[in-house]
């Protein structure tokens, strides 16, 4: 029997696996879906998903100062550029160098029945989401049943 | 346009550790600077803040971890992925003598950023070297 069931949005370590068993998924078979992104392996990577919105793009920006990036709409094409800094203290010697900086622009070319030029973005903790929503008349719409 | 294209490094999981966290854990990519003075790190947690990030320093062991938060994902369905989510963990063997008391820290733009002074004895000495 069970004694205590919490709604699924209760339980982040359910969550997280599924995130990431999905994620995994979707990371192993990147031609599932041709959204006409090109340049994997360039800065920044990308992640895009989908909600009853739209589609959202979750894209990995770390140490990128919010007021150098830039997210423009293209028509069906979403660009985003931006300039990362790396600081150096003079006079210091690298043991390690694996992060890369400079600057950096992907667009990303987007199914017809989204909006955009109605896109919103927002940056947090080194990670920029932009949400795209669907056009008016993608939306679904519901249809009244007649009764005779 | 950019000069020279910037690239990535997929993700590395963390391995040859048996975590009491669930999920899967990764390396973050990191710089390590070393000045006469401190040793400076840059660790790149992005989805991490201030909030969610551990620092340790025992034994002559750095380590780091960070935490990521899922609220964001809620109701997103994946449809595309070039990097995969979750934690970030990673240690280091600290050579020089580092004083733990005044290491300091701070997260920005899902960056980690630590300044670890080094300890007055093991900072580089000159040596007067006079005639005879």
């Amino acid at each position: 029997m069970t004694l205590l069931r919490f709604p699924r949005s209760f339980d982040p370590v359910a969550d997280l696996l599924r995130l990431q068993q999905e994620i995994d998924r979707m990371f192993e078979n990147p031609f599932g879906l041709n959204l006409g992104v090109s340049g994997r392996g360039v800065f920044p990577a990308v992640n895009i998903f989908q909600d009853k919105a739209g589609y959202v793009a979750r894209l990995e920006v770390p140490g990128v100062a919010p007021d150098t990036l830039r997210v423009e709409a293209h028509g069906r094409v979403l660009a985003i550029s931006g300039k990362r800094d790396l600081p150096a203290p003079a006079g210091g010697s690298y043991h390690r160098r694996e992060r890369s900086g400079g600057e950096f622009s992907r667009s990303i070319q987007l199914p017809d029945d989204l909006d955009v030029a109605k896109a919103e973005a927002a940056y947090r903790n080194g990670v920029l989401t932009v949400r795209i929503p669907k056009r008016a008349e993608a939306q679904p719409r519901p249809i009244t049943v007649q009764t005779a | 346009m950019t000069d020279r294209e910037m690239t990535i490094h997929s993700k590395q999981e963390v391995e040859g550790e048996e975590r009491t966290r669930p999920g899967r854990t990764f390396v973050p990519d990191v710089d390590i600077c070393e000045t006469p003075d401190s040793l400076f790190l840059w660790a790149d947690m992005p989805g991490v803040d201030e909030q969610s990030v551990d620092v340790n320093l025992a034994e002559g062991v750095l380590t780091i971890e960070g935490r990521v938060s899922l609220s964001e994902y809620e109701s997103l369905n994946p449809i595309y992925s070039e990097y995969r989510v979750g934690n970030y963990a990673r240690r280091f063997t600290v050579s020089s003598d580092v004083d733990a008391a005044r290491i300091k820290g701070r997260v920005k733009d899902g960056v980690l950023e630590l300044e670890l002074p080094k300890a007055e004895r093991a900072k580089p000495r000159r040596i007067e070297i006079t005639a005879a």
